[in-house]
């Protein structure tokens, strides 16, 4: 058969193969490299073809694929990498075209997935070089991952081009863009899967989703956690790492504003490679993978099989459910939802609130059993989007009553998850506001209203307002609140409205604080945003007269603040130190917000902001339909 | 050559090993490649795996490792690669067939031995099949046992083992297409009974198979038929693993089945396998199902299978939360977009919905968003129409306030879309153009904080590149015909958007919430807002770089240019006239330089901007006054220089005039009158050619953005560029004695490339340490203070034992100190430089007065003549301020051949020709350098100068090199010394200062005060010898010729013989003693042992040395020079027939590198 005939019967169109594996620390220190011999063979034939392809059409444009473009040895690699984080600024780099950015780097491509998709480029001993594309970024902890799937040669062409433009950019929809690219390369997205579940397993934050046992309200979300595990009647299963409390979106990450940025914490303890090394070696044998789910990989590394555990009589058995439950039958439901919300207590701008859910589940039951799910008055319950684990089969959407048919996997999944608008009122609305009086000195008032409308079973569980302050250190503060403990970090104050244990069910309560606080004296830390500043550093005697102006305190002040203010990664939502803000945290147990309603249910908060309504907000526009 | 290769590694060994390799050093690889021959490592590592005390671990990093350099490890003869096959599949049997036990094998110790062996298999195989036919009884050895293993559906412990196996023949299947087809009916039934969850694996098997059967259009005799036993195996005869064949004939089964189609009974049949193979979808993990559909999609087609099927059975996936399902689906669609005929809509409304998403990694938010728009752009291109789906979807893509900028950024994205489409389908229809506009209004909301937040922000970056993209609307690179561009001109957006840039770049204060109203019924803290904090226009460098952007962009140029003259029609009239207004001159610079842009209300504005300086000036507002005024006279400056003078004149002369007139700042004054006389009396084009020539004009900055845009565009430019930097080609500046050492490189110090205060600073660290022990580290910032109070405060610490002869030496020390002038509080010791400076006349003329046409040849052939010649010197290194030196004419040198050349035969101006030196053609000039530190470096020359014509000729010349010899100075005399007592003086200072340098000198902490008693030295002494092996008659010679000057002693009779005769030697001390008397000695070894080392003739060595060198010795001379400011070289040359000994101590320890070259130099001339 002709060689050519074997190359399109070889052709690796639409399949997602890894040619490489690579695991960085901060120091740009490669700790675990793995590579695919037989998918990097598949390469290189795929570069001489279309080295051949080229040839036959005399075609230039073709950009120049040295076959020998091999993957590059740890310590190139390492040296590239860090090449590229110092060319575009970060490790993640820019992103979008910026002024510092040049042509021939990802940045001018100008689009911020740059910052997950990187491109390297290696220089071999003749000084040559050549482009590695796509390179999957993914930044867990104090590591990098970085991911090579097998793209074709015209797509690495085809990124070439796009990087090496010589345009203003492009012009969307119709010049040559990195999106139909991506739409083409289901690669890219298997091996983002696969760089997320590394992340996961090297860091140790394989979570399962949670399941609360018993609807008791009175016991804490970890003692429900414990005590299911203990019930577990699955003992055939590698438990992995300590789950922790998951819904997390909540706290540390966004209130740190852009402290999470690309630098990662210094790295603590060594990477497991031994696992990562067996994981991979399971799950994707050859490159390709075949299965992610840790969970069940090292269930069966752990345990093997043994004689009892014998195939289902008449059914195949799912490769994502290596073993059967055996013991008592139950299926258990917890509903998880996330309150996000804006409040502005303004004319001009309406509040936003939305929520998203989780439908955990946990379906102990013998054999491989359908379950049926129904599913009633989604159009009552504002949803707006609804998805699906794998396992379901998915009905036509859009219609009010449905019934899901699932085959439940092992131990606890998401069942579904969904974004929608919430029936009930905001937990928590009123009013924020902070005004300065001097530059030092602020006073502030708060006048909220918890639990309006909401009747029992509904349990407030704890609720607490923070004030961060990020950009000062708080010297004092004054003031009492009419219901709850006030305390005070260097850079916030913490209002304890609710504590936790004396949770407050089915009434509404009004809380008021007012107060001052006193500031440390303002230092500039000019230093942070030298680079940046620089550029646009205005002429010294640009300055202007302080003294005439300083009549407005709070111009003054806010002049002085942005001048040193460092620019937020392009991950995060805005420049959260630019703003005054409370934020709320909250559990509520006993029902949803949204009406979504099975067994358990819990309700916490996520990015619950109170904006100060006398300061600068944050908004985006909502359409008007 | 080749070491025996190693019998047995232990485990570490292996460790480093694999660590080498993975690191890949290639040295270190090399190390183990050359003692570890392919099959000795193959036979090692076998023997090691089957060990019972391996460690399991290590046994499967060792198979990983093989497999992932089995290219570099087992590669190397055929022969060799033949037995590494042979031996790996002994091997792989042995590790399967031994029992698991969970501590030395385990079933992943198996599987990984299955998984690699096959790697290994197929890259050695891919190495040999280029080179010979490879034996194939290797492979089919290997298919058969991994076709053992397979053969035991549902069995129970081993299933893992079963599906990693199924992995390894689908891999082997993948390389060697059609491999396994004659046993396809084995593998159908084996796929039928598979229960457990291996399944996945099972079945993707059969469908790999399946695929290159139908592919290949191979006619098997039936799809389930189990004919053929399944082992032993033989390879089929369609599969060609080996290479060419010897005698050509690789067509033979090419023509038993490529080309045929598929039998109707083999077409049913794989549609029955079809059928089955559909019927489990979900029992496939989402990975599996990927693998799943990116075979069963080509298939489909092959076999003509109804794709609605597929869509009925697959679309459900893009409802599951699994990214890769979804990916599946739109795979699905790009296959067979007619199937999903109207359900665009839902997919990309289904896309939409996933990007809101609030639990999914960010990541997967932003590819979907991308996906969508890729499927948008497939979509249009079958069918524009459907375009019309997306548009009515704007809203839905309204970024949320918690998204992410990225994610803001690339909704924004989608609305830029959206409007272009409304934007589209509204020119057709004609119906309102508000919702197009409105996407605009509404989509930068999000980023608004732009408005107020510092200018480097990463909001102001989003929302800049979203207004970038609105500009561009659809407006597409790759058209060649920039229509699209105009319609984008007359666009609604475009308009918005220079409204709205208009007023950005206007807005001195916040958009401010109308929140007064609001504070007024919260019973709060409620404030007057008094007069807005007046700011400056933050704006304006990024509206400026996206100007630039557009400028620089072949297509969108248009678009920067009709920005910047919205700009000048709308921005310039409302500008505040405040000191504020300079931060717009980056702005008013563009403006300037872009000759679309009518200059007159620029001009109107500058010249009110200067009204406006004159007037407010007051007693503070010196600098500023001075500082704006040079920006106003930058951009004028920019204006000449891009624009017609006529254009300009009435305008500008205006302000020129007005300004030389009432501008407070002379400069300022000065400046604007140079550009007045020059825009009334220069014609435009010479005119800016002049602007142009000089990068800077005196007092002028240079304008902000010096555009590279114009000098590429206008080629006239590049050649006045060139003319001015040829200069240095035939004017030259050339020192009067050459250097002995062509320095090429210098030594870098601390104390070198910086400025003045920064090197004072460390000289006075110097000067100082002893003294301060840490106490005051100002000192050398209050020099001027302190030193005079703590020279009589403090004791001349520490105190110590003085016999008489230091004493002595200190004060001899203590009076040439006295002498030196220190160059921080009076000027201090100047060197001088004599030079020649001299110009070309046959370059000079063609570049510079070749213009006019009218010249007659007689004035052609005139020596040109430069006048107003000024020098102006710089340097690097630290030589102080260097005076300008000015000359007041200067004539060319006469022309070398008779006659003047054509002047195209001259185009080749010959660089560095020697220069051919003619009385009266050259000009004698002194550089005077005022050394800070005695180092070699290069002085910078420029040259100002007017030609005949009056055109002013400026530029760098050759820099001049200095040398450590011009730093060789005669030490002060003191005034109290009289003439005749200076031989003796010289010689005693010699001494001490012999002495001082001394390693072991005793003077180190004596502080000496300098001249005037401001400054102090100390002495840290260095020494060095260096032997010249010359004859003594010429080392002589060369003493006498170049350091005659600095001899203070001759010791020796012969050598005093010799020397006085030859008459360049005057006026030192000479003593005559027989050259190796006790004296001699003494004097040298003195500062070895200390002044009391009194058995210093008893060492043995020395005897040794006086024994042999004795004989020849002659004297020697001693050499005394002094290096401004303050340091010292001291030679003592002893002179023998053969060779001479210079034994160099200094007090400035870098020189010593000089030096070294420089008596190499000298001795070997």
């Amino acid at each position: 058969m002709k060689e050519a005939a074997m190359a399109a019967a070889r052709r690796a169109e639409g399949r997602c193969s890894i040619r490489a594996i690579w695991v960085l620390n901060n120091l740009d220190v490669v700790l675990f490299s793995r590579r695919f011999p037989t998918v990097e063979r598949r390469w290189r034939a795929a570069c001489k073809a279309e080295k051949e392809q080229c040839a036959k059409d005399s075609d230039d444009s073709g950009v120049d694929f040295a076959v020998t473009s091999s993957i590059p040895t740890d310590s190139q690699l390492s040296e590239s990498f860090s090449n590229r984080k110092k060319r575009e600024g970060s490790v993640r780099g820019f992103g979008i075209r910026v002024a510092d950015s040049v042509e021939g780097s990802d940045s001018w491509v100008d689009d911020p997935i740059t910052r997950h998709i990187i491109s390297l480029h290696i220089s071999d001993e003749e000084g040559k070089g050549h482009l590695l594309w796509p390179l999957i970024l993914h930044v867990k902890g104090p590591y990098f991952i970085l991911v090579l799937p097998l793209v074709e040669p015209k797509h690495l062409g085809a990124y070439e081009r796009l990087y090496k433009r010589s345009d203003c950019g492009t012009s969307v929809g119709v010049d040559p863009n990195i999106s139909s690219l991506l739409l083409d390369l289901p690669s890219i997205t298997g091996a983002f899967m696969v760089a997320h579940v590394i992340g996961d397993i090297i860091t140790g934050d394989i979570v399962e989703p949670e399941i609360a046992v018993s609807a008791s309200p009175v016991g804490g979300l970890f003692d429900s956690l414990t005590g299911s595990i203990g019930i577990s009647g699955i003992s055939a299963r590698g438990k992995p790492a300590a789950p922790s409390v998951a819904a997390s979106p909540t706290s540390t990450g966004s209130l740190a504003g852009s402290v999470i940025s690309d630098a990662p914490k210094a790295g603590s303890g060594g990477l497991d490679r031994d696992a990562l090394q067996t994981f991979i070696c399971s799950s994707m044998p050859f490159g390709t993978p075949l299965d992610l789910s840790y969970p069940n990989i090292s269930a069966i590394k752990m345990n093997g099989f043994s004689s009892s555990d014998m195939p289902h009589a008449d059914v195949k058995q799912p490769a994502w459910k290596p073993y059967l439950y055996r013991g008592k039958q139950r299926i258990l439901f917890t509903i998880y939802e996330t309150i996000n919300a804006a409040m502005y207590d303004r004319d001009e701008i309406p509040d936003s609130i939305s929520l998203t859910g989780l439908v955990n589940c946990r379906a102990e039951l013998e054999g491989l059993p359908d379950v049926s799910f129904p599913l009633t008055g989604l159009n009552k319950a504002h949803i707006e989007v609804l998805s699906f684990h794998p396992c379901v089969q998915v009905p036509e959407q859009g219609v009010d009553k449905q019934a899901l048919m699932f085959l439940p996997p092992l131990g606890n999944f998401t069942l579904m998850r969904y974004t929608a608008f919430p029936t009930l009122g905001p937990p928590v609305k009123g009013f924020y506001q902070l005004s300065m009086v001097s530059e030092n000195e602020g006073a502030f008032l708060f006048k909220l209203r918890l639990m309006d409308g909401y009747k029992a079973p509904l349990t407030m569980e704890f609720c607490t307002i923070t004030m961060p302050f990020l950009r000062r250190r708080v010297v004092s503060f004054n003031g009492t609140p009419s219901i709850g403990t006030v305390s005070s970090t260097e850079h916030s104050i913490e209002w304890k409205i609710i504590a936790s244990g004396r949770g407050i069910t089915g009434k509404s309560i009004e809380a008021t604080f007012p107060g001052t606080v006193k500031f440390a004296r303002l230092q500039t830390q000019r230093s942070s945003v030298l680079g940046k500043g620089a550029i646009f550093d205005e002429d010294s005697d640009v300055e202007m007269d302080n003294s005439n102006n300083v009549a407005n305190v709070e111009d003054y002040l806010e002049e002085k603040m942005m001048k040193d203010l460092p620019p937020v990664d392009l991950e995060e939502p805005f420049c959260w130190q630019a703003y005054d803000y409370a934020k709320v945290s909250f559990k509520i147990m006993g029902a949803s917000v949204s009406g979504m309603s099975i067994d358990t249910k819990s309700v916490s908060s996520g990015d619950y902001i109170l904006w100060n309504t006398l300061g600068k907000c944050p908004s985006a526009a909502v359409p008007k339909d | 050559m080749e070491r025996p290769p190693k019998k047995n590694l232990s485990s570490q060994e292996w460790e480093s090993l694999m660590e080498d390799f993975q690191r890949g050093s290639s040295g270190k690889r090399e190390k183990w490649t050359s003692s570890l021959p392919p099959l000795s490592l193959l036979d090692l590592s076998l023997s090691s795996l089957l060990k019972k005390d391996f460690p399991l671990s290590l046994k499967l990093h060792l198979l990983v490792f093989l497999d992932d350099f089995a290219d570099t490890l087992f590669i190397s003869s055929p022969e060799d690669s033949d037995e590494v096959l042979s031996k790996l599949v002994i091997g792989v049997e042995a590790v399967i067939q031994s029992p698991v036990d969970g501590v030395s094998v385990s079933y992943a110790l198996k599987e990984q031995m299955l998984v690699s062996v096959t790697s290994i298999f197929m890259t050695v195989t891919d190495f040999l099949r280029v080179r010979v036919r490879v034996r194939v009884s290797q492979l089919e050895a290997l298919v058969a046992i991994l076709l053992t293993i397979v053969n035991r559906p549902n069995h129970g412990m081993d299933r893992q083992t079963r599906a990693v196996t199924c992995e390894c023949l689908r891999e082997l299947e993948r390389e060697y297409p059609c491999l396994l087809a004659e046993v396809v009916g084995h593998l159908w039934g084996l796929c039928q009974n598979e229960r457990t969850h291996a399944c996945q694996s099972y079945l993707l098997l059969l469908l790999e198979v399946i695929q290159h059967i139908v592919a290949c259009k191979l006619n098997v005799n039936s799809v389930f038929s189990t004919g053929v036993p399944l082992v032993p195996f033989n390879i089929p005869q369609w599969v060609k693993i080996g290479g060419v064949d010897e005698d050509g004939d690789d067509e033979v089964y090419l023509k038993l089945h490529l080309e045929a189609e598929l039998s109707g009974s083999n077409l049913k049949e794989l549609k029955r396998v079809m059928a089955f193979l559909l019927e489990w979808p979900q029992v496939l993990t989402s990975c599996g199902m990927m693998e799943f559909m990116s075979v069963v999609m080509p298939l489909a087609v092959a076999l003509e299978l109804q794709p609605s099927l597929l869509k009925v059975q697959f679309f459900g996936l893009l409802y599951n939360y699994d990214p890769l399902l979804w990916h599946v689906v739109l795979m699905l669609y790009s296959q067979f977009p007619d199937t999903f005929g109207g359900q665009e809509g839902e997919i990309f409304r289904r896309l939409m919905l996933i990007s809101k998403e609030g639990q999914q990694p960010l990541i997967f938010r932003l590819l979907v968003l991308h996906w969508l728009m890729g499927l948008v752009e497939l979509v249009s291109k079958r069918d524009v129409e459907k375009r019309t789906l997306i548009a009515g979807m704007g809203s839905s893509f309204y970024p949320n306030v918690y998204d992410a900028l990225a994610l803001k950024s690339v909704k924004l994205d989608l609305l830029v879309l959206c409007s272009v489409l409304v934007d589209a389908a509204e020119s057709c229809d004609g119906s309102s153009r508000v919702s197009a506009l409105k996407y605009f209004e509404d989509g930068l909301v999000c980023v608004s904080a732009f408005k107020w937040l510092p200018p480097w922000s990463t909001e102001t970056a989003v929302a800049f590149r979203t207004i970038h993209k609105f500009l561009i609307g659809a407006s597409s690179h790759s058209d060649d015909v920039p229509s699209a561009t105009k319609v984008v001109m007359a666009s609604a957006i475009f308009h918005a958007i220079q409204a709205s840039l208009s007023i950005r770049l206007l807005s001195h204060r916040f958009a401010k919430p109308a929140m007064e109203a609001l504070s007024g019924n919260r019973n709060t803290v409620t404030r007057l807002r008094v007069a807005s904090w007046n700011r400056e226009p933050k704006l304006v460098p990024v509206v400026g770089s996206l100007i630039d952007r557009l400028l620089l962009c072949k297509m969108h140029c248009c678009l920067g240019e009709n920005l910047l003259q919205i700009f000048d029609e709308r921005l310039l009239p409302k500008v505040v006239m405040n000191y504020m207004l300079s931060s717009y001159f980056l702005i008013f610079d563009k403006i300037g330089k872009n000759v679309t842009v009518p200059p007159q209300r620029l001009l109107e504005l500058l010249t009110k901007y200067a009204i406006f300086l004159v007037e407010k000036h007051g007693p503070n507002t010196g600098l500023k006054s001075w500082c704006q005024g040079t920006n106003v006279l930058a951009v004028c400056r920019t204006m000449l220089m891009h624009h017609h003078s006529s254009r300009l004149f009435m305008g500008l002369s205006r302000l020129f005039a007005f300004t030389s007139l009432y501008f407070p700042d002379v400069e300022v004054r000065d400046s604007a009158r140079i550009y007045l006389r020059m825009l009334i009396c220069i014609p435009g084009k010479k005119l800016r050619h002049i602007l142009n020539l000089g990068d800077k004009v005196v007092g002028i900055s240079p304008s902000p953005d010096t555009s590279s845009f114009f000098n590429v565009q206008s080629p006239r430019m590049s050649q006045e560029l060139k003319k001015s930097r040829n200069i240095s080609s035939y004017i030259h500046l050339e020192r009067a004695i050459p250097l002995i050492v062509k320095q090429s490189w210098s030594l870098a110090l601390p104390a070198l490339g910086f400025d003045a205060e920064k090197y004072g600073y460390i000289e006075g660290t110097k000067d100082s340490e002893p003294q301060m022990s840490g106490k005051d580290s100002n000192f050398d910032n209050n020099i001027e203070i302190i030193p005079g109070i703590k020279r009589i405060e403090q004791p001349q610490e520490p105190l110590r034992v003085m016999d008489s002869k230091i004493s002595e030496i200190v004060d001899i020390l203590r009076m040439h100190f006295s002498c030196i002038p220190h160059y921080r509080h009076m000027s201090g010791l100047k060197i001088n430089i004599p030079c020649t400076l001299r110009f070309q006349s046959e370059p000079f003329i063609r570049i510079w007065c070749s213009d006019p046409p009218g010249r007659s040849a007689e004035e052609l052939k005139a020596v040109p003549t430069m006048y107003a010649i000024v020098l102006k010197f710089s340097s690097s290194a630290p030589y102080g301020s260097i005076p300008s030196y000015r000359i007041p004419f200067l004539h060319g040198e006469p022309f070398s051949g008779e006659s003047l050349l054509p002047h195209g035969s001259m185009d080749i101006v010959p660089v560095g020709t020697p220069p051919i030196l003619t009385l009266g053609s050259g000009s004698l000039v002194t550089i005077e350098l005022e050394p800070r530190e005695p180092v070699p470096g290069i002085v910078d020359v420029s040259i100002d100068a007017n030609a005949d014509n009056g055109q002013v000729i400026r530029g760098k010349l050759q820099g001049v090199a200095v040398g450590i010899e011009d730093m060789f100075l005669k030490a002060v005399r003191p005034t109290e010394i009289p003439e005749d007592e200076l031989p003796e003086y010289y010689s005693h200072l010699f001494d001490a200062l012999w002495e001082a340098c001394g390693s072991s000198s005793n003077t180190g902490r004596e502080m000496f005060s300098l001249k005037g008693g401001k400054g102090f030295a100390a002495i840290y002494g260095t020494q060095s010898v260096k032997l010249l092996e010359v004859p003594a008659n010429f080392a002589i010679r060369v003493v006498e010729q170049y350091l005659a000057d600095f001899v203070v002693s001759v010791i020796g009779t012969s050598l005093v013989e010799i020397v006085k005769d030859g008459g360049f030697i005057k006026e030192v001390t000479w003593i005559d003693v027989v050259s190796d008397s006790s004296d001699e000695s003494k004097s040298i070894t003195v500062s070895d042992g200390g002044p009391l080392c009194l058995t210093y003739f008893d060492n043995e060595d020395d005897k040794y040395r006086r024994a042999n060198i004795g004989k020849t010795n002659m004297g020697c001379f001693l050499v005394l020079i002094f290096l401004p400011p303050r340091y010292h070289l001291l030679f003592r040359m002893e002179v023998s027939d053969v060779s001479t000994l210079v034994r160099i101590r200094t007090d400035h320890w870098p020189c010593l590198a000089y030096v070294d070259d420089l008596l190499e130099a000298l001795f070997s001339l």
